[in-house]
């Protein structure tokens, strides 16, 4: 890693004011946004970054507060760690699939640092993007060699010109919650809804994977009450290796049940696009159906429509239509 | 290596003050940077400081405060093995990214990576060592546990693992089975100790229960 | 490692000549370069008529009994100083560059940017002409702290002319392939045995014909210490090497030479290890930068390569393809048998892979070539050879098996070599028995039924080696004060053999294990073998327990005087030696004998002792397996693995053994895989993250069962087989469990869920 300055502004606007213009292209680099570490170290010891400055939003008072409020929404700081989301007893019962998801990421060390900001904004994993030689398109060179090349956990949906998934396990669950982005710049405040903050390569820039600009800050999700209904949820995620590891494919599933039949859905899949993908046809289709069988073969296909696998990673289709059917399933009992 | 002081940006009116020039020197102009880092005063005052060169923190490692010079990129594990007197080379050098567990410290009571940790950001926190376990020589009931069944082979995860385990039955000293595979799951092991390792995190929980825990 | 010169290689069946007066020839195995060869060793007839003797099993007090590890209270207060924590004044932390292309000429290498930066002590070249090969350190640079080091590694210019490579054993056979090793074609054929035309018209008789090609990718060790050497040398006429190696003695002269001193004047010291798995030999690239880099700058310097540099340039198990056609008869004889093996070790050449392993056709052809690469050389790996033919034969076995409507474990029984059949039954039928196999509903088909979570058993072999030689010196001290200490040169790589060591003297002198150190790990201690292929309990331990039996003798002799009996009538138990004609009066503490003695004590010597070692070892695994059909998703249920090893030292410890072979089997079999791209030519997965391998939710029931039906008297070692069939049963597991038969590891759940699909689609 690189020798770097870390300053450990103590307010939110000091912390703004460390950061560079956007439109200062040279500068924008040289600045990173260190919260719980858990990526942006790996970053770093690979070379992938090398900032000058780090700015430790830690010691800002308020960005680690969990919220619950009167109308039923929850708040989270960008700095709460994925450990506490996991543990705290509000967000089982009531945010049940969000929970799920802060507690699949990687393992007990990475969740007692990590936090759900940083688990938003982390990086793609990607073999190449995280090999310093390889000056992939999104580190500014001109090609994804994952495209033509060995691309077993690269993207079937969405990709192009960059094949990345999204790696954030609490991301889909987030989107499926409806949840929405805080950003704050220097000119104040914006709220973005969170599936709106994530951009295909085909959308945004290249180079990154949100709407974040360089001299803005991630401070807090808001998640809505889950509104009128009996509303279920669940994260299934699939890893390779079960101990701890990125997903292969993931489902993010909630929906509302009326009389044993679909009043409204949420399905966002994660480690197939470049972006947590929300399935709007499926969630559309589900409506009015009971969770049988049926149900099951048909949303399952409904929701891998479109996919265009690379070489090496078509088995991502069926993989995720059976965790589609198991996370259906499992709202079902 | 300069004698720690303060940087102008850590004092007086110039707190919280940050200049595009300023941060875009290189960070050898900072040669004479550096400051204590004092967790109690930072609570009391919001101050926002800075840290370039090479620095003097006050970590509190296993109960006792030591200084150490680091610089501000030295992660919590290097810090340990490196600049601590005398060196804490319990917590290991494997993967170096978070992805093997056999540099886990506890921060606060709760197991991290340490290779994954500047040991700026230790500052204020209480580090808990694989050393700071056994008081006075007397082993844990986790260590004792891993000894009698053969909880070790090559040895160099175990410190890792005693982290692990000693932080999930302090938690819930009944852990079951799947619970202690779940603490455990961000440790590897090379050698395959796995299932030796289960049975002692088992029964230092029994031991555990047998003195008293829940 | 050369073989003993009254040894030669037992190609026939019959002895090379008449036995000498007083001699006899015994067949052997031995392991050279991590392969076992039978070899003919003329022997005494009487000897060890007189020398020590293990003594009956049921007599053991210590060994054969579960013993706690002498060192493993230092292991889990993090106490224990492994090379990566030795800390010497002074001391410089070195790192390495590596070379980013496969194949590239060094036109200009300029360390002056290094030297320049803070911190930076020195820089060395390790290369200056041609890297051949991708991640080959080529520049080392030593600084005060290791982040300095990484500055200076990245700050030095190297400058090269990049060259056309073959990174994949297809490139590498393309017709316009670059030849790397000069002129010298990139395939080699090592050998061609038995006539393909008689394999072929012994095919035709067969009532049933299975044929499959099997891939086996680069494993890596994985060690969790990376290779290393801290060199404290400051000049002058000595140096202290602390060494991550699994032999003491190949690291001082190595040193010794690069550092121009006398092997005389180098200390070798293995105080503790972490992991070696066969690929720590020597002083290899880290060592050789370590000497440089100190020779130059007179200080001591801390080289352990990061785990980058350990994934790139510090050795691999090879992979290598297995085209197997074979043919059996109903009667279930495996009748014919053709194989062509790809061996795929990098610039080297891979180690053995000669099929068919284990089982006996009756007529066989077999081809084995290797395929040159631009990617690290392998090395030896835990059983050289043994897991890439165990895979693709066992596969092979199965599907044969359920060709003929056979149990596979039946199949397996009626072709194992005759000599070996009575152990393997039994190793198996006892794997069957703990496995659930007799009450198993899929014995001689694979489960074909539409269900969702299935579940298949599957079996496979292993067979090695194992035995010992005369390299090890043991000095086995008993002071004045009664303490008593065992010396020996040999390294513990976490096998436990500073507790073995400690615990054959303690028997010997009836005394507790804790009143025994072993000190172990020094070349300046007694000469010991190097930990390659299971050999160094069989070689060690003759030597502990002579040199131990040594010093019982020698302390009978006074205390024979003392008591006024005759040596031969005492005996010693319990702290004390004792009058066996008059136990009760007449007896002296141990302690007090040793006091009596005077001067400084007792100091034996030990040397290996044939009748007190064995070789030749097998066993038997079983793996349960439930793949989820839905997902692909394969769940290692339950292990079992059956092992013979003769006298077992410290039955946990051997567990342990056993249990680390089947999850470093089941690791390879689900997991691991070097994975380079071929275009880039660059290592993807050179880290932890992506390079995988089994951790704590991986492991299922383990049953580590010590297989007391063998009842050889000797010791051998048992580490490499424990680590052969795994992920052979592991396959077969899953074929059984759901028709889908993986011939390419590591078997994942895309190569299932597409050999699911493609079954259904057929």
């Amino acid at each position: 890693m690189k020798s770097f300055e870390l300053v450990q502004p103590a307010t939110l606007e000091a912390a703004l004011e460390t950061l560079p213009a956007a439109r200062d292209t040279k500068a924008r680099d040289s600045v990173k946004l260190l919260a719980g570490g858990q990526d942006l170290l790996g970053e770093l010891k690979e070379h992938l970054v090398a900032p000058d400055t780090l700015v430790n939003l830690k010691r800002i008072p308020g960005l680690d507060r969990i919220e619950h409020g009167a109308d039923g929404s929850l708040t989270l700081g960008a700095l709460v760690t994925l450990a506490r989301i996991e543990n705290e007893r509000a967000i089982r019962e009531r945010f049940t699939l969000l929970a799920e998801a802060a507690g699949a990421v990687a393992s007990v060390q990475i969740r007692n640092q990590g936090t759900l900001g940083g688990n938003l904004c982390q990086r793609p994993r990607c073999w190449y993007y995280r090999h310093e030689q390889a000056v992939c398109i999104k580190k500014g060179g001109s090609e994804c060699f994952a495209y033509g090349g060995l691309n077993k956990y690269n993207a079937i949906l969405g990709g192009g010109p960059s094949y990345i998934v999204h790696p954030s396990d609490v991301a889909p669950a987030l989107v499926a919650l409806d949840a929405q982005a805080v950003i704050r710049g220097k000119r104040g405040e914006r709220r973005v809804p969170l599936e709106q903050f994530f951009t295909l390569p085909s959308e945004g820039s290249v180079l990154r994977e949100n709407v974040l600009t360089s001299e803005e800050i991630l401070t807090h999700i808001v998640v809505p009450a889950p509104g009128a209904g009996s509303w279920r949820s669940t994260y299934l995620k699939f890893r390779e290796r079960g101990s701890y590891d990125f997903a292969l494919s993931a489902v993010a599933l909630r929906l509302s049940l009326d009389a044993g039949k679909v009043r409204e859905a949420r399905l966002v899949l994660g480690a197939v696009a470049p972006i947590p993908w929300r399935c709007e046809k499926a969630e559309t289709a589900l409506v009015g159906r009971k969770l049988d069988a049926e149900t099951c073969e048909f949303i399952s296909r409904l929701a891998l429509e479109g996919a265009e696998p690379l070489e090496h990673n078509g088995y991502k289709i069926p993989l995720t239509q059976g965790m589609i059917t198991k996370a259906l399933r499992k709202l079902a009992n | 290596m300069s004698d720690p002081q303060s940087t102008p940006g850590a004092q007086g009116a110039e707190r919280n003050v940050f200049s595009r020039r300023s941060l875009f020197r290189g960070a050898g102009a900072f040669a004479a940077g550096g400051l204590v880092a004092d967790a109690a005063r930072a609570a009391a005052t919001p101050t926002s400081t800075r840290l370039a060169g090479v620095v003097e923190l006050e970590l509190e490692i296993n109960g006792a405060k030591q200084k150490v010079s680091v610089e501000p990129r030295t992660t919590l594990l290097n810090a340990l093995r490196n600049h601590c007197t005398p060196p804490l080379t319990g917590a290991k050098v494997v993967c170096d990214r978070g992805s093997c567990g056999a540099c886990t410290v506890h921060l606060d009571g709760q197991p991290v990576y340490s290779c994954m940790t500047l040991a700026a950001d230790a500052v204020g926190r209480k580090v808990t060592t694989v050393e700071g376990l056994a008081k006075e020589g007397e082993l844990t009931e986790v260590q004792r546990a891993l000894c009698e069944h053969d909880g070790s082979m090559c040895g160099f995860c175990t410190p890792g693992f005693v982290m692990s385990i000693t932080a999930c039955l302090e938690r819930k000293p009944g852990a079951t089975l799947d619970e202690i595979k779940h603490a455990c799951a961000g440790n590897l092991c090379r050698c395959g100790t796995y299932p030796h390792v289960f049975e002692a995190a088992l029964a230092a929980g029994r031991a555990l229960r047998a003195k008293g825990g829940k | 490692m050369s073989l003993d010169p009254r040894t030669t290689l037992a190609q026939q069946d019959e002895p090379p000549r008449p036995a000498a007066p007083g001699k006899k020839w015994v067949k052997s195995v031995r392991v050279q370069n991590g392969i076992d060869t039978e070899v003919w060793e003329e022997v005494d007839i009487d000897s060890g008529a007189s020398g020590p003797s293990w003594g009956a099993r049921k007599d053991l007090r210590l060994l054969n009994h579960d013993l706690p590890r002498v060192d493993a209270p230092d292991k889990v207060t993090g106490r224990a100083v492994y090379t990566h924590d030795v800390r010497v004044p002074g001391m410089a932390f070195a790192q390495v560059l590596r070379c980013p292309h496969p194949w590239a000429k060094i036109v200009r290498i300029d360390l002056e940017p290094a030297k320049k930066l803070p911190g930076v002590l020195g820089a060395v070249v390790l290369e200056s002409e041609e890297v051949k090969w991708v991640g080959r350190p080529v520049v080392a640079v030593a600084a005060d702290t290791p982040e300095h080091a990484e500055d200076g590694v990245r700050a030095v210019v190297v400058e090269y002319e990049v060259q056309r490579f073959a990174i994949t054993p297809a490139q590498s056979q393309a017709p316009d392939a670059p030849k790397i090793a000069g002129n010298r074609d990139n395939v080699r054929v090592h050998e061609t045995e038995g006539e393909l035309a008689d394999a072929e018209k012994a095919l035709a008789e067969c009532d049933a014909v299975v044929e499959g090609t099997w891939r086996v990718p680069v494993q890596h060790h994985a060690c969790l210490e990376t290779h290393g050497v801290v060199v404290d040398y400051r000049g002058g006429d000595s140096a202290t090497v602390y060494a991550s190696t699994q032999g003491t003695f190949t690291i001082n002269s190595d040193a010794a030479r690069k550092l121009k001193l006398k092997g005389s004047q180098v200390v070798a010291v293995v105080e503790h290890m972490g992991g070696g798995f066969g690929g720590k030999f020597g002083m290899g690239l880290e060592g050789d930068a370590a000497c440089k880099l100190s020779l130059e700058l007179k200080r001591p310097v801390h080289m352990l390569f990061d785990r980058a540099s350990e994934f790139l340039a510090a050795g691999n198990r090879a992979g290598g393809v297995h085209v197997l056609k074979a043919g059996a008869k109903k009667s279930g004889e495996l009748h014919a048998f053709i194989a062509n093996v790809e061996r795929h070790g990098g610039v080297g050449g891979g180690s053995n892979q000669k099929q068919p392993y284990i089982y006996r056709p009756a007529t066989s052809h077999t081809q084995v070539k290797s395929v040159l690469t631009n990617t690290d050389s392998s090395r030896a790996m835990r059983a050289p050879g043994h897991p890439q033919m165990s895979f693709a034969m066992e596969g092979l076995m199965d599907d044969l098996a359920y060709a003929i409507g056979m149990d596979p474990l039946e199949f397996r029984i009626r072709n194992v070599p005759d000599n070996r059949r009575t152990d393997y039954e039994r190793q198996l039928r006892q794997c069957a028995e703990l496995i659930g196999w007799n009450s198993h509903p899929h014995r001689t088909a694979p489960n074909r039924s539409n269900d969702e979570l299935k579940v298949g058993i599957g079996f496979a072999l292993s067979t090695w080696g194992g035995g010992g030689g005369p390299e090890c010196k043991v000095e086995v001290r008993l002071l004045p004060d009664g303490s008593v200490e065992v010396l020996s040169g040999t390294q513990d790589l976490g096998t436990g053999t500073r507790t073995y060591v400690a615990a054959i003297v303690a028997e010997e002198l009836g005394l507790e294990l804790n009143q025994v150190t072993a000190r172990i790990g020094r070349s300046s201690y007694g000469a010991a073998n190097a930990s390659g292929g299971s050999t160094t309990t069989a070689s060690l331990a003759p030597a502990v327990k002579h040199a131990a039996w040594n010093a019982r003798k020698a302390l009978f002799q006074h205390v024979g005087t003392l008591l006024g009996v005759k040596p031969e009538n005492l005996r010693i138990a319990g702290g004390r030696i004792e009058d066996s004609t008059n136990p009760e009066s007449n007896w002296i503490g141990f302690k007090d004998a040793c006091a009596a003695v005077g001067g400084q004590g007792i100091s034996a010597q030990g040397e290996w002792q044939r009748e007190l070692a064995s070789n030749g070892v097998g066993g038997a695994q079983a793996a349960k397996v439930q793949v989820d059909t839905l997902t692909g998703e394969i769940q290692v249920l339950h292990m079992v693995g059956v092992q013979d090893c003769g006298l077992v030292m410290n039955r946990i410890a051997t567990r342990s053994q056993l249990n680390g072979g089947m999850i470093q089997a089941l690791s390879y079999g689900l997991f691991e895989e070097r994975v380079v791209d071929p275009d880039l030519g660059i290592v993807l997965n050179a880290n932890f993250e992506d390079y995988k391998i089994a951790g704590c939710k991986e492991i299922g029931l383990m049953q580590p069962v010590l297989d007391d039906g063998d009842e050889r008297n000797g010791v051998i070692g048992m580490s490499e087989p424990a680590v052969v069939p795994g992920q052979s049963a592991i396959a077969n597991a899953i074929m059984n469990a759901c028709g889908a038969r993986l011939r390419e590891m590591p078997l994942t759940c895309d190569k299932l869920l597409m050999a699911l699909r493609g079954a259904k689609r057929g």
